[in-house]
Formats: C-alpha cells, structure tokens, sequence
C-alpha cells in the first residue's frame, strides 16, 4: 500500500516536474487569457451590455463556467497555482545538478572529458613547468585569472568567467515566484475603494468596489481641488489638496495629481475622477439697502449659512437650482449643470419677525423681492466640486517589484552572461610527446567564444615562443661564450 | 531553371531598374518639391514623413527588383535608400517630438511614426552587422504599409490627458516599440531562414493562401445582409469616426462590396485546398494549378483593393443603426485597408519565391547563422517585453492604483510574453534549432501584431487611447 502511494507521489512529480507539462499549462493560460479577452467581462461591462451581447441561455452558461470572469474565477486561480508549482517542482528537480555544477566547479579534466570537449587543442612544448607558466601569462593577458590545481600529483590550470550564468535561470524562476507571491497577497489582503469628497470635507469611510464599506484607521480631508484645461478645453490636470488627520492630529499633506498618488500607511489614494456636485460653494451677492441709502455690501453666501446683513436683518439661500423650468407650480431644475441658475433667498428680519422670499432672477408667482428690505445682485457664482479618490492598499506589491527587479537582473545574466571555462593540462599525445592540452567550454554565444578560445591559444603560444627564443638566445651566448 | 535566366539577362537591365527608380524617386521630390515652394515650408512632418514614403518605396521596389532580376548592385542602391529614408524618417520623429514637446508615443500614429523608425534602424543593423542583405525586402514593405496607414490616421498633436502625463509613459512605449521591431526582425529572419532551409515552396503556398483566409476572413465579420459591408462612419470636420455611444462606432454598409470580398476569399482559399488536396491525394500536379490560382487571386485582390477605394473614399451610406446617410472615409477603416495592401503583398512575395529563390538563397547567410541570428534578436526582444511589462504595470499602479487589472492589452502582452518564454524553453532545454524555432518565431510575431493593432482595434479597455 505504501509502496504504491509512493509510486504514484513519484509519478505525480514527475509529470508535475517535467517540461511537458509546464508547457502545456502554459498553453492553457494563454488560450484562457486570450478567451478571457474575447468573452465580455463582468467586472468591466455594463449588465445592459453582457444582455445585449448575449444570449439568456449563453449568458448562464458563460457564467456558470466562470467565463465571464474568467480572471478571478477559482480554476483560473488553481491553474496559476499549478504553474507555480510546476515551476517550482521543475526548479527542485533540476536544482541540485545544477547546483553541484556551481559548488564544485569541474577544475582537472580527465581523459574522457579532454577526448570528446569539442575546442581544444594541443600546443607541443619542451618543458612542463615552462609551459604551464607561460599559459599563465597568457591567461593573465587575457585578464583571466588561472587557478593552479594539483590532483594526483600532476599540476594543471583552470580558469572560469561568469560562474553565476549557469544559476540565472533559478534566478528568472524565484523572481516569477515572487511575483506571483506578491499578486496572491494582494488577492487576499489587499482590497480598492472610491471616497469622493468636496472641499473641507472629510472621511475615514471608503466605498469598496463590491459596494460594502470599508473604515480607514485615519481620516483623509480634501483641502482644495481643481481642473485645468488646455486651449482646446480638453483637461490638462486635475489635482486635489488632501490632508491626512491621523488621531486627531492632521500628519501629511499633499497636493496630488493623476499620475502621483499620497501615501499613507500604506494606503493610496488616487486622483480617478474630478465632477460638479450641483450644489453652491458660494455665492457672491451685492446687497444695498432697498430704501434710504447705503453703500451695496459684497457677501458670500454658502447653502443654508445665514449671513448677518445688519443687526436686524440677515439672509441666507434656501435653494439653488442649476438649470430651473418652472412648471405645475414648482420650480425644479432639469439637469446638474448649471445652465439656467436660479437663487432662492430668504431674507429675514428678526424685529418685523417676517421672512420674505427672495428669488434671483426674479420667478413671477414665487418671488416677493419688492417686499424685501435689501435687494441683491448676483456677482460670482462657484459651484461646489467633489474629487474622486481611487483608494487601494496592496501589501503584495513590493514583492512584485522586487520580483520585477530580480527578473531583469535574471534574464540580463541568463542573455547576456556568458559563463566560459578553460583548462590547460600538460599530457604526453598520443606520439608521446610533452604537449600542453588546453581546452575551453561555453554554455552559450559560442562562436564568439572560439574566437576568445583561439586568441587565448595564439597568446600561449607566443609566450612560449618568446620564452624560447630566449632560451636560445642564452644558449646561443653560453656556446659563444665556450668557443670563446 | 531560374539560374539559367539569370544568365540570359543582358547585363544593362540591372542598371535599368536602379535608373527608373532613381528617377521615379526625382520625380515625386520634384513634384513635391514644387509644392514646397508654393507653401513655402520646405522642413515640416508631412514633407519628411513623404520623402521617408519615397524612400523607402524606392528601397522596396529595388529589393524586389532584386527579386525578379537576381541583379546584386540593387541591393547596395536598396540599402542606400533606406538610409535616405531613415534620415528623412529621423527628421519627421524630431520635428514631431519637437511641436508636440513630448516624444512621439502618445497616439497610434506617434506609435507607428516611431515604430517604422526603429524598423527602419533594425533593417540596416541586421544588414550591416549580421550580414542579412535582403532582409529589407520583407521589412520595407512594412514600413511602407507603415507610412501610408501613418497619412490615413489623425495627424494632429494632441495635449496629452492627465493619466498619459507621466515620464513612464516614455519609458513604456520606448521599450514596447524596441521589443516589437525586434520581434519584427525575428520573424523577418525566421522566414529567411525558412527559405535557406529549403522549405518546400507549396508550404510557403498553403501559408500565404492561410493568410489570406484570415485576412478575408476578419474583414467578412462585417459582411452585412444583401451582400454590403459594414465600415465606420466617418465625420470629416471633427477627423475622427462616428460614436453612438462612448466606445460604439456608427457602421455604414456599402452595398455589394461583401460579395466581392466573398469572391476574393474563395480566390485566396483555393490553393490552400489545392494544396490539401495535393497532399491527400498524393498529386503535385494541382500544386501548379494552384500556382496558377494564386495569380487570378492576386488580380482578385487588387480589384477589390480598388473597389474599395473608390467605394470607401469619400462615400456616404446607409446605416442599419440610424436613419440617414453617413459619409466614410478611408481614415475610418486603415485595418481594412491594410490588410488588403498586405494581402497583395505577401502573395507578391509568394511570387517571388516561387520565381527567384536560388537568388534569395545566394544571398542570405547560413541556415545557421540565421537561426542563431533569430535567437540573438529574440533573446534581445524577451528582456525588452519584459521590461516593458513592467514599466507598464508600473505605471498602472501610479496612475490607476493597481499594478495588473488584466486589461485586454495587459493579458494579451502577457500572452506575447509566454508565447516567446515557450520558444525559450524549448530552445534551451529541449533543444529546438531550425525549423520549429522559426515556426515559433513567426507565431511570436503574429501574437504581437494582433496585441499591437487587434487589441486597440477590436478589444475595448483602459489603452483605448493607443
């Protein structure tokens, strides 16, 4: 029984580990994906439209199978869960060679391995040590640094580049990993809201996309916000003054625009979207006495904020209606735009005890204005604005960067890191003579690298040559030197 | 047989090509010349965007004169209007960069200013430093569909809306538009390749007559009742197609034109049945009646190419949506119309396989070294993609506050992304050389071409600006 849980445990990280299987879940993603992008999403399309688009009996079945968000549904999830592990298992299962390769560096070639490397080649040489230290030289010329290794009392030379090529495809993995870490965190713990807010107000309460609510452990108050235009009137910025309050105490302030979010305890908030709310900010009014006179006083006045007109008088604005028709006995507006404004205005006195209505313009059947003490001219009209905040927190993504980081460091080593390694071993060929077998191996790139091997061969025997000729040259004095 | 044609060619005929296009070249400078002088405004895009056109129509036509005479000094002449082109090119990204105050990336037709740019940079390199002399006769043409979709699109600069407003947003494009002329030049050698390897031509024959299937088969998505054909409605005054709704274009049938279109299918179908038929039944000799075919078809398709024009430019139609007539214009449909230009083309490159391949095969580099030239381009597109993923989610999370929201054009960069990840693994580990590289290869591209013009085109989301 045990032997065939086993068995099938093996089995099953076989298949998971093999690149067979990696490829063709791979190749589900992609049909996925791409499907994903064809079929009409929910989480991005109206209701109206996914009726439109489809069929009642396609639009059950579509998302019945999850179709319809196809990104979120748990099959989707499992599937990159079964790639992660099908990395991983792949990762595990070529990992400790690989490894062994990086630890133990292969140092002394045997004969097999000098018979079947394919670059080499045999330099004839006079005598071992000569021609091991003229080797180094060479080695150093070609700013390589020769490591001298003794193994059954025979001395050769070794030297590697870039030893760091050969884990970089472990690297490009882990950093695959850890993006994928960073998006499940993120799927589990992070969460995207919307607060819209007009100036001066504030709010710990965010709006989640799914409609429930969410309370910030702080409070966010929108200072001021804004759009500018370009000539052509289309928007150039939008940018929102906000201010964080934390326990009471107002910690950060900043103005944000599109493209730079404020960030709190790791909390964003983004500029999404900027509008008119239809309601008055403020309304400037010149105010001059009806009778007798007086010098007209400039007042701002904002909704239901009574301003004192003098100690007996005050006035406030009852109503304001952006784009008003009149009609069945009412006045009401037919749009938020403010196309066709009107002003209702109570005007009170406190001795008389009478409130007369005040209506600018003045609307025939509702306005009292020649009942009134002051009259009023409108000046300046500012609309009241919200800013929508786009509000995020992602505690996952800083492994996705670091991952991102790590990949592009990956993939420059795995592309561009060439790892190389030469051995020189000073053996009797098959004639018997003392030569000098130098051998070199790249795991890419590698006609560029027998270029660097033939180069490195010309170095080491011109070394020997010069070394020679010197050899000679004394030789040559020391005859003269008898003969003299 | 072709060799031998090549001998027969009087040696004056080689230099005959070089004088005609050379003089073909003088000839539309002159003429624009002339119309320089009565705007007086000799330096602006549209003068060096059509000189770089002239260019690099020259170099196009030279390359496949190269093709039909296997004369070698084209090639140099080729090589050397594409220079031509490229600097004029150069000088259109400036001054664009220059009245714009921001590099050209901001629209599609920014985008494809700067991507025919980095073609044209590619082509010389891959022909300077690889050795890859003909390559220009796949991407010039290219480059040309390029240009004249460029003259089709809306031209003007637009200030750029808050979210584009973002030093990210350069780095993005800029590594997208490096990563797909890359992946542009892979597939250019990949086909090569192919023809170095001494593919069989009818495989060339069933892929050009597939490609013609698909294209014919996208623009008949939208045959109509009646035989019409749908195209978006255009309004001249504002430049731009007629929205119902915010991302619902008004589509007006043309009548008739859809049972062209049909025609045409059937013509560009025909030899990749004959070819099917051919292997099952064992008989080579269809494959030269589907030879024949592809001739009638390639006549087919320049008719309807005309047809379309002159229906298509300028017109007014009915609409199955509104009451009315609606004008359209060739602006309203560059997909369309690209894909029939691009459809002659890839038959008339059929032809020039079919006729000259001993020269093309003379001329390129080794099944080898092409192969190994594919990976290296490729192995330099991969980091980019994935740099300019990143960038990308980068950005997204700056502006959006969400790094991946699986926006069409995000999944389907994603997908480009896995499909050359495959090619990869199955290079490294697996050992694929040769033929399935370029297989993959040329998938690769197709994958990027539908995630550069599909996507924008036939999927909404969030990069419906680009």
């Amino acid at each position: 029984m045990a032997g065939t849980l086993r068995k099938a445990g093996r089995s099953i990280w076989q298949t998971l580990s093999s690149i067979k299987t990696g490829v063709i879940l791979l190749i589900i993603v992609v049909i996925v994906s791409a499907a994903g992008t064809l079929i009409l999403q929910r989480p991005v399309t109206d209701p109206d439209e996914m009726q439109r688009a489809y069929s009642p009996q396609m639009l059950r079945l579509l998302d019945t199978l999850g179709l319809t968000d196809a990104f979120h549904a748990w099959w989707f999830v499992l599937l990159l869960a079964l790639v992660s592990l099908s990395i991983v298992a792949a990762s595990i299962q070529r990992f400790p060679n690989a490894w062994r390769f990086y630890a133990r560096p292969y140092k002394s070639p045997d004969e097999t391995f000098r018979k079947v490397l394919a670059t080499q080649k045999q330099i004839a040489i006079a005598d071992e040590k000569a021609g091991l230290a003229a080797a180094e030289r060479a080695f150093q010329r070609m700013r390589l640094k020769p490591e001298q290794v003794a193994k059954n009392h025979r001395v050769s030379l070794f030297a590697e580049r870039n030893r760091i090529s050969v884990m970089a495809v472990y690297i490009v993995h882990a950093s695959l990993l850890l993006i994928f870490l960073g998006g499940i965190v993120d799927a589990l713990y992070g969460w995207r809201g919307f607060v819209a807010l007009t100036r001066g107000q504030q709010s710990s309460q965010v709006e989640m996309h799914d409609g429930s609510g969410h309370t910030l452990p702080f409070a966010i108050r929108c200072d001021g916000a804004g759009q500018e235009n370009y000539a052509d009137g289309s928007p150039k910025k939008w940018w929102s003054n906000l201010a964080v309050l934390d326990g009471g105490r107002e910690v950060v302030r900043k103005e944000i625009v599109v493209n730079d979010p404020l960030v709190y305890r790791g909390i964003r908030f983004y500029q999404a979207s900027y509008g008119s709310t239809g309601k008055v900010d403020k309304l400037i009014l010149a105010a001059s006495p009806a009778k007798g006179r007086g010098d007209a006083k400039e007042i701002a006045l904002g909704e239901n904020d009574p301003v004192q007109l003098d100690s007996d008088t005050s006035v406030r604005l009852a109503e304001f209606i952006p784009d008003y028709v009149v009609g069945d006995g009412q006045v009401y507006t037919r749009s938020r735009d403010v196309e066709n404004p009107a002003a209702h205005l109570i005007v009170e006195s406190k001795s008389a005890g009478k409130a007369v209505n005040v209506w600018l313009p003045p609307i025939p059947g509702f306005e009292q204005n020649a009942a009134s003490p002051y009259t009023f001219e409108a000046k300046n009209l500012q609309m009241g604005y919200f800013t929508g905040l786009e509000v995020s927190h992602e505690p996952g993504q800083w492994a996705v960067w670091a991952g991102v980081i790590l990949m592009g460091f990956g993939l420059a080593v795995v592309f561009y890191l060439v790892h190389m390694r030469f051995w020189v071993v000073p053996v009797l060929d098959a004639r018997g003579r003392l030569v000098l077998w130098v051998g070199g191996a790249a795991n890419k790139n590698k006609d560029a690298f027998e270029e660097r091997f033939q180069k490195l061969v010309g170095e080491i025997e011109s070394e020997l040559k010069v070394r020679s000729e010197a050899q000679i040259r004394v030789q040559e004095e020391e005859t003269s030197l008898a003969g003299a | 047989m072709a060799r031998a044609r090549v001998e027969q060619q009087p040696a004056t005929t080689g230099t005959m090509l070089v004088v005609l296009v050379g003089l073909g070249v003088a000839f539309l400078l002159f003429m624009a010349f002339l119309n320089v002088v009565k705007t007086g405004n000799l330096l602006n895009e549209s003068n060096l965007l059509y000189a770089a056109l002239i260019f690099y129509a020259g170099a196009g036509a030279l390359y496949l004169g190269f093709g039909v005479t296997g004369t070698e000094s084209y090639v140099r002449f080729a090589s050397l209007a594409t220079w031509a082109g490229l600097l004029a090119n150069t000088g259109a990204v400036a001054h664009r960069w220059y009245e714009a105050g921001h590099p050209p990336f901001a629209s599609i037709y920014e985008m494809l200013l700067s991507f025919v740019w980095t073609l044209a940079v590619l082509t010389l390199i891959a022909e300077k430093k690889f050795g890859v002399k003909v390559i220009g006769t796949v991407t010039m043409p290219v480059a040309i569909v390029g240009v004249v979709l460029m003259q089709l699109l809306r031209t003007d600069v637009h200030p750029l809306v808050p979210a584009l407003q973002s030093t990210w947003l350069h780095v993005h494009v800029t590594l997208a538009m490096l990563a797909y002329a890359a992946c542009a030049l892979s597939f250019a050698l990949a086909m090569m390749f192919l023809i170095q390897d001494k593919m069989r031509t009818e495989t060339f024959l069933a892929a050009t007559s597939a490609f013609g299937v698909a294209t014919y088969a996208g623009i008949l998505t939208r045959f109509e009742k009646w035989g019409g054909l749908s195209v978006a409605a255009w309004n001249p005054e504002q430049k731009s197609e007629v929205f119902l709704a915010k991302g619902v274009r008004l589509f007006v049938v043309i009548p008739d034109l859809g049972f062209l279109m049909m025609m045409v299918l059937a013509a560009v179908a025909a030899p990749l049945v004959l070819y099917l038929v051919s292997r099952w039944k064992q008989d080579e000799s269809l494959i030269n009646t589907a030879n024949r075919v592809v001739f009638v078809s390639i006549l087919l398709q320049v008719l309807a190419l005309v047809f379309f024009l002159l229906r298509a430019r300028d017109g007014s139609y009915g609409s199955l949506d509104a009451e009315g007539l609606f004008p359209t214009s060739l602006a309203a449909s560059p997909f369309i119309l690209s894909g029939l230009v691009g459809g002659i083309f890839v038959s008339l490159l059929y032809l020039l396989l079919l006729w000259r391949r001993e020269d093309l095969e003379r001329m390129l580099p080794s099944t080898d070294d092409l192969d190994r030239i594919t990976y290296k381009t490729i192995a330099i597109a991969f980091p980019l993609l994935t740099l300019m993923i990143a960038a990308g989610a980068y950005w997204a999370n700056r502006t959006w506050g969400s790094y991946w929201s699986w926006d069409p054009k995000e999944t389907w960069a994603a997908i480009t992304w896995l499909v050359y990840a495959g090619y990869l693994h199955m290079r490294i580990t697996r050992g694929w050389r040769g033929r399935r590289a370029a297989y993959f290869a040329i998938l690769g591209f197709a994958v990027v071409m539908f995630t550069f013009f599909g996507v924008t085109y036939l999927l909404n989301g969030m990069h419906a600006y680009a």
